[in-house]
């Protein structure tokens, strides 16, 4: 019990990493999920193509590999790139290029989510719209926005739980920085001193949970209000059509 | 049922802990040249791989090399995954709580800071510098104590990654085991070179074994014994090491 | 030019690159074996989910929650651990006698005969195991929706027949929903291919490993060709390894999903 309560003191910072991770990589992918989105139902062929084979490419590869190479590529621009810029040292830092490549990867999964709601906008609401004497720009912000998010927040909401959880192989592919250190390093050193597995890990594992209900409990307040001028409906679920 | 599988894996286990009596599993890094690296046919080769060939012969074990991330080494040890490590491991008090070591087969030897050629690195007043380090060595302990307080310390898994990330430019000078280092300077070609003091840490590097296994330190220690004195271990260290030596002769 | 072409060719063929090209196997081997435990999984989990008994539906329910709530990477890293300790308790409890477990120095195992020695055969396979529960519990809710997918009318007309309600679950239900099943399925069977990448964690040489080793910067003539940092290159090609892997998978399913839903899936999503 008292190993329990010490673990889950030693963790209590290291979970910031992971949160920080999340958060600072969730705002750009969504911004760029939705360009993303767009661009692949755009008619414009090089536009379409070139979002098309974005998400494909990054949703059919491992995150880890992701890291590994992006790492390894951006180190190899330093001395001709970085330096000159004066900004090495930031563009190197797991904290910077951590959410770089989570952004990366988070906004084609995020896409095709988006993407997948845009396609099922009733056609009717956009029809009416363009009847109306809308804007292409003012169709998108009055209709086909409002009725996306909607469509889209229950897997969007998991979309981010796997984010977070995506979080946990930052550090096994990106050199650690003095003491900053993720639940999963933690969890591994504290493993290799005293060889306790059941413990260090199910401490990190109920970290994991419970920050995944909060992230759920936030999404669900926010998909209430967004869902606040329909008769009430069933809240959100960890549903298996949505996942990545 | 259940008895039939809990037999099979009895017998099984048994039979490779009978085994274990002739065959040692030595448990190695493979990227800590010119201790222990992969060569080019893909299997582990250096000073350890060939030290090795030369003390299970003189024991009259059979050798069988596996190849194992440095970070985990120690806990597969104590696992049973494998009955001793030859990965260029220094004995230090630390590891000596959880692990028996061999007599040593490299003596110790300084650590050395390494830059890129021209980088003025103040020692007497070290800030504000990026040190690399291959996550839990020796050099990562001294750094984490004595330069973490006013330094960036930068961790890797392995030493060659700190090595990459050095030539690059994203460290201001890696701190490692000086025959690592030394003929990474030599073949740079006056690209990376020696920067401030040497430093004595760790008492040698020696074969890890679990504590438990009095028997085999016993017989292994008595192999390294003798190979240094018929001057093998010597021999091994002036191929490996650029002609340093020699140390164990009377 | 020619010198070059022949110096490359060799260089890509040296023992190091053929391990590294034999290592693929290990990926394919753990995603093939994963998948399949992972639909076992995934069937137990929804006939769980799917029991009368309450226990058992609240232990399916359990199951396909909780994995899902904690990243793949630290079961991965976990259970490994924990089945090595729990066979090896198990072993204990049939070899160990009072005499050896005396005879233990060591904190574990309870006796040096129960010691279980995993090497690259047995981490494989406990990778396999760790994908199959982990992505199990994800195939179990596909399980479980699909199962909900097959038309009552068929069950009713089985169960007219005269057949048992075990007869219908096998013979009916479980055989029509597979079809349903499939889309989930082949999201699962792709996340599983991306999991592969994790082997390495588990020490097994896998072509992550090779890919850092091959690419690492080498000063040492002796440990082979002298270069500087390679590694985003080889990263680049497992990269697209992986691309591949999922356009052939997405192919592979597109062809099953068009031969075994032909009339059903259409209609099912009109």
């Amino acid at each position: 019990m008292q190993g329990f309560l010490n673990d889950l003191a030693i963790m209590a910072p290291a979970v910031m990493f992971n949160i920080y991770f999340a958060l600072a990589s969730i705002p750009l992918g969504f911004v760029l999920a939705v360009f993303l989105a767009l661009g692949k139902a755009s008619r414009n062929p090089l536009i379409n193509r070139l979002s098309r084979g974005y998400i494909y490419a990054f949703r059919g590869s491992p995150l880890f590999i992701q890291f590994f190479m992006f790492y390894s590529l951006a180190l190899s621009l330093n001395i001709s790139v970085w330096k000159p810029l004066g900004i090495s040292g930031f563009v190197l830092h797991p904290l910077f290029i951590g959410p770089l490549v989570l952004v990366l990867n988070t906004a084609a999964y995020t896409a095709e989510i988006f993407y997948g709601a845009l396609r099922a906008v009733p056609r009717g609401a956009v029809e009416a719209a363009r009847a109306y004497g809308m804007s292409p720009a003012q169709q998108f912000r009055r209709v086909v926005w409002p009725n996306l998010i909607r469509l889209a927040w229950p897997a969007y909401t998991n979309e981010v739980v796997f984010l977070f959880h995506a979080t946990a192989i930052v550090y096994f592919a990106l050199p650690v920085i003095g003491a900053q250190a993720d639940l999963m390093i933690t969890a591994k050193t504290l493993f290799e001193r005293d060889y306790n597995a059941f413990l260090h890990f199910s401490v990190a594992a109920l970290y994991f949970l419970a920050v995944s209900l909060v992230v759920f409990f936030i999404f669900g307040l926010i998909y209430r209000r967004l869902m606040r001028h329909l008769p009430p409906q069933h809240g959100l679920r960890f549903a298996p059509k949505w996942m990545r | 049922m259940k008895k039939i599988i809990l037999a099979a894996l009895a017998t099984l286990t048994l039979s490779s802990g009978a085994m274990a009596q002739e065959s040692l599993r030595i448990a190695t890094e493979g990227a800590y040249a010119p201790w222990n690296f992969l060569d080019e046919s893909g299997k582990p080769a250096g000073y350890e791989i060939e030290l090795a060939g030369a003390i299970c012969e003189k024991a009259g074990l059979t050798c069988e090399f596996i190849v194992n991330d440095w970070d985990s080494i120690i806990p597969n040890l104590l696992a049973g995954n494998y009955d001793a490590i030859m990965a260029g491991m220094s004995i230090t008090e630390e590891r000596k709580q959880t692990i028996a070591f061999s007599d040593e087969y490299f003596p110790p030897d300084p650590s050395r800071y390494v830059a890129l050629a021209g980088a003025e690195i103040d020692f007497d007043a070290l800030t504000g510098k990026r040190i690399g380090v291959q996550g839990g060595t020796i050099q990562a302990a001294y750094a984490e104590e004595n330069l973490a307080k006013d330094n960036t310390i930068v961790s890797f898994t392995t030493a060659d990654q700190a090595v990459a990330d050095l030539s690059a430019g994203n460290l201001d000078a890696i701190f490692a085991d000086g025959a690592y280092v030394d003929p990474i300077v030599t073949a740079s070609s006056g690209a990376i070179d020696y920067t401030g003091p040497d430093i004595m840490i760790g008492e040698g590097m020696a074969i890890g074994l679990r504590k438990e296994d009095t028997d085999l330190t016993a017989k292994l220690d008595a192999a390294i014994e003798a190979l240094k004195a018929d001057g093998t271990v010597d021999g091994l260290i002036a191929k490996w090491f650029d002609g340093r030596g020699p140390y164990y002769a009377n | 030019m020619t010198d070059d072409i022949a110096f490359w060719l060799s260089y890509l063929t040296n023992g190091k690159h053929l391990t590294w090209y034999a290592s693929f196997q290990f990926t394919i081997f753990a995603a093939l074996m994963g998948g399949a435990l992972a639909v076992l999984f995934g069937l137990a989990g929804a006939t769980a989910r799917n029991a009368r008994f309450l226990p058992l539906r609240v232990l399916g329910t359990i199951y396909s929650s909780i994995v899902r709530g904690v990243p793949d990477v630290l079961f991965f890293l976990f259970f490994p651990l924990a089945f090595e300790q729990g066979v090896e308790w198990l072993v204990a409890t049939q070899v160990c006698s009072p005499a050896m477990v005396a005879a233990q120095t060591a904190a574990w195992p309870p006796c040096r005969e129960a010691n279980w020695i995993l090497g690259t055969p047995e981490y494989l396979m406990l990778a396999s195991v760790s994908l199959g529960i982990v992505y199990g519990a994800f195939a179990t809710n596909v399980i479980h929706g699909a199962l909900r997918s097959v038309p009552l009318g068929q069950l009713e007309a089985a169960r007219a027949y005269g057949m048992s309600s075990r007869q219908v679950l096998w013979h009916i239900h479980i055989r029509q929903m597979w079809v349903y099943a499939l889309p989930g399925l082949s999201n699962v069977w792709m996340l599983i291919i991306k999991a592969t990448s994790l082997l390495s964690l588990l020490q097994i040489a896998d072509i992550v490993l090779w890919a850092d080793r091959l690419g690492a910067p080498n000063f040492l003539p002796a440990v082979g060709l002298v270069h500087a940092d390679w590694r985003w290159r080889y990263y680049l090609v497992l990269f697209v390894f992986y691309i591949l892997v999922t356009w052939l998978s997405e192919r592979v399913f597109e062809a099953i999903m068009r031969r075994v839903g032909k009339g059903i899936l259409s209609e099912a999503h009109a």
